[in-house]
């Protein structure tokens, strides 16, 4: 079943602010299938969340939207698959069609994110009472349903309770709850676990792979931790300043990336097996936006960077039906350049550990 | 640099207790009986989830809080009891602390000079204005910053030079014990290395011992010596990295190894994590007591569970 449920074509989005324009998002192409979890990876301000905010209809208003395209496909009232342009539409129109009923996003700080002074009974039926015709009576018997679902026990006596009573766990599970009420298509985590413990991480996680499988609903992951990408995600972008750099299913980016910036990003994160005196780390600091980019974004802190990089933007190179990577090192007119030797390494490590899962 | 496990330990605490009362039936036990050293120079590292009393007992070091019982023996003086003028001063610059957050932990309306001449001001360690702007000056340059960032205030700085601050502010005094309590999880990835590899670069320069304060195991592992890990206040498990990491024993420490994601799509698809549950685990934290697994490696539990686990 391989239809597109969001489309997003040459999106680039500008932001205006009293220092001048900053080019945030600089051209972005992604599908997302039915029942598909794509990760976008990246540093912050590399225009990750922008990109998923513009997917919602929520940008703040000194954005402008330069040029491009988010056709978002779903089923509508009369039951015909139809599909929209989300950045055509108004707010509000997204706010009665959209927001939180088709697409609908679990944020990173779960306690900025729910309503401290409502309990939370009252955050879960919220959203069906508006998007749905459900009387009160069924949203409530539907929300005690969700609390289980997303594994809180006494789910009665939660819904009375305040966010505040909740651990960080448990608010994250209700915000999860809260995003699934109204049976979306498509749901954002916008680092969902980054502010939580690895072992509620680890929990959080499975919680999300449950659902999707149960209700096949496709995720977008936001995140800049590796390792989650690894666990949840069937397919990567990997994102450097407001670009796509590296794209391609999660085996081929993590077992074989091609772009610099991809290598730098794993060989930054230490494995429980780095010996290394020191940890690898990419030099400089990303670009400032304010200033047009000139050729490649990341040449300045790239150690393999050509001649050609400071004057002309690298194109998408397909080096399998989906993996793409925006570097010339892989012209064929460039010269060979391997990944660091260190990392190399570790990819032959990584790749016979899992060799013992037979794949 | 080579650590001195031979001599005295900069920093000893022993069965510390800190309790909170919330009200009159309901008392917080925060931390119960924790003990452990730090050697001068060396990193320990301190890991459990939220909750388990791993700030607590950093904030009960620094004296933040009154440990409810227990001793805390800095640089061969009690910390614990009523705290003289000379104890004061001694422990309010040889001992420092790095915060989590740099956003909320650095005065937004001060210049980034006065936040780190601060400490300076207060225990007047300079002669002139001069030898105060050379100071800062030193201190920026050591933990990477430009001269010219004197004059900023933290706004206009990004997340990692934020914390580069931080660890200015806590350098400056020339402590001998850092507390960093968390100072890396609120930063990016490829940041949080830069942040590592530079406190690392002051250890070996300044000699400083620190306590590692946090949640993700594989930077702890990769800082520490030696690693303590907590849960619910009860010390589980302590020994040098290597020993924690090959050889867990208690069943939490394993549960925390594995919940690590690591960056291998298929090995973590496959990879089933440990859950560990103290309530169905049938563990009570407070029958157990030391055992001694070999080196420097202890894990506190029963001789049942020990025989079991072991």
């Amino acid at each position: 079943m391989a239809d597109v449920i969001l489309n997003v074509k040459n999106l680039d989005i500008s932001f205006k602010t009293s220092a001048g324009m900053v080019h945030a998002i600089r051209g972005i192409d992604f599908d997302l299938e039915r029942g598909e979890t794509v990760a976008i990876v990246g540093e912050s301000g590399s225009g990750k969340s922008v990109t998923m905010k513009a997917a919602m209809g929520i940008l703040a208003k000194n954005a402008v939207v330069n040029s491009g395209t988010i056709d978002f496909t779903y089923k509508n009232q009369e039951g015909v698959y139809g599909s929209v342009n989300i950045l055509d539409k108004d707010k509000k129109w997204l706010r009665n069609h959209i927001n939180g009923k088709r697409i609908s996003m679990v944020f990173q700080d779960p306690m900025t994110s729910l309503d401290p002074t409502m309990n939370i009974g009252k955050q879960l039926v919220e959203g069906m009472l508006l998007h749905t015709n459900m009387t009160k009576e069924e949203a409530r018997a539907k929300a005690i349903r969700l609390l289980k679902e997303v594994g809180i026990e006494d789910a009665e006596k939660r819904m009375r309770q305040y966010p505040h009573q909740l651990s960080g766990g448990m608010r994250q599970r209700v915000v999860i709850a809260i995003a699934l009420s109204c049976d979306p298509d498509l749901l954002i985590c916008d680092e969902p676990t980054t502010a939580l413990d690895v072992t509620i991480q680890a929990k959080i996680i499975e919680l999300i792979k449950r659902v999707q499988k149960e209700r096949g609903i496709s995720v977008i992951y936001i995140t800049h931790d590796l390792g989650v990408v690894a666990k949840v995600a069937d397919y990567v972008n990997v994102m450097y300043a407001g670009k796509i750099v590296e794209k391609g299913l999660v085996d081929e980016v993590f077992y074989d990336p091609r772009h610099p910036y991809t290598w730098g990003l794993l060989s930054a994160m230490p494995d429980l097996d780095t010996d290394d005196d020191r940890l690898y780390t990419i030099p400089g600091s990303p670009p400032n936006l304010l200033q047009e980019v000139k050729g490649d974004a990341f040449a300045p802190r790239n150690q393999f960077a050509l001649e050609i990089d400071d004057k002309e933007e690298p194109p998408m190179f397909q080096l399998t039906k989906n993996h793409f990577a925006a570097t010339w090192l892989l012209d064929e007119r460039a010269p060979k350049v391997e990944m660091p030797k260190e990392l190399r390494e570790r990819l032959d490590r990584m790749k016979r550990e899992a060799e013992k899962y037979g794949n | 640099m080579a650590i001195d496990y031979s001599g005295q330990p900069l920093l000893k605490v022993e069965n510390l207790k800190q309790h909170f009362k919330v009200s009159n039936t309901y008392t917080v036990k925060a931390v119960e009986g924790v003990s452990f050293e730090i050697y001068p120079g060396e990193t320990y590292g301190l890991v459990g989830e939220s909750g388990s009393g791993k700030s607590t007992i950093g904030r009960s070091v620094i004296r933040l809080y009154d440990p409810t019982s227990g001793s805390i023996t800095f640089d061969g003086t009690d910390i614990t009891k009523k705290l003289t003028r000379a104890d004061k001063k001694k422990l309010r610059t040889e001992m420092q602390m790095i915060f989590q957050d740099p956003m909320s932990s650095l005065n937004p309306r001060k210049k980034v000079e006065d936040i780190i001449g601060e400490g300076l001001d207060i225990h007047h360690t300079y002669e002139n204005r001069a030898q105060r702007d050379r100071l800062i000056k030193d201190i920026l340059a050591k933990v990477g910053l430009a001269p010219e960032h004197a004059s900023r205030y933290p706004h206009q700085f990004s997340g990692g030079q934020r914390q580069r601050v931080g660890i200015a502010r806590a350098l400056i005094m020339n402590p001998k014990l850092i507390i960093a309590d968390e100072c890396i999880s609120a930063l990016d990835v490829s940041i949080q290395a830069q942040v590592v590899n530079l406190m690392k670069d002051i250890q070996q320069e300044t000699g400083a011992a620190y306590l590692f304060i946090a949640h993700d195991l594989s930077m702890v592992k990769y800082i520490s010596d030696r690693i303590g890990v907590l849960h619910l206040g009860h010390l589980l498990e302590t020994g040098t990295t290597e020993e924690i990491f090959s050889n867990p024993i208690h069943p939490y420490t394993k549960s925390l190894l594995s919940a690590i994601p690591e960056p291998n799509p298929i090995v973590e698809k496959n990879r089933v994590a440990e859950s560990y549950d103290y309530k169905t685990s049938g563990i009570d934290y407070n029958q157990g007591f030391n055992h001694h697994v070999g080196g420097s490696h202890y894990v506190k539990c029963t001789d049942q569970e020990f025989a079991k686990w072991a």
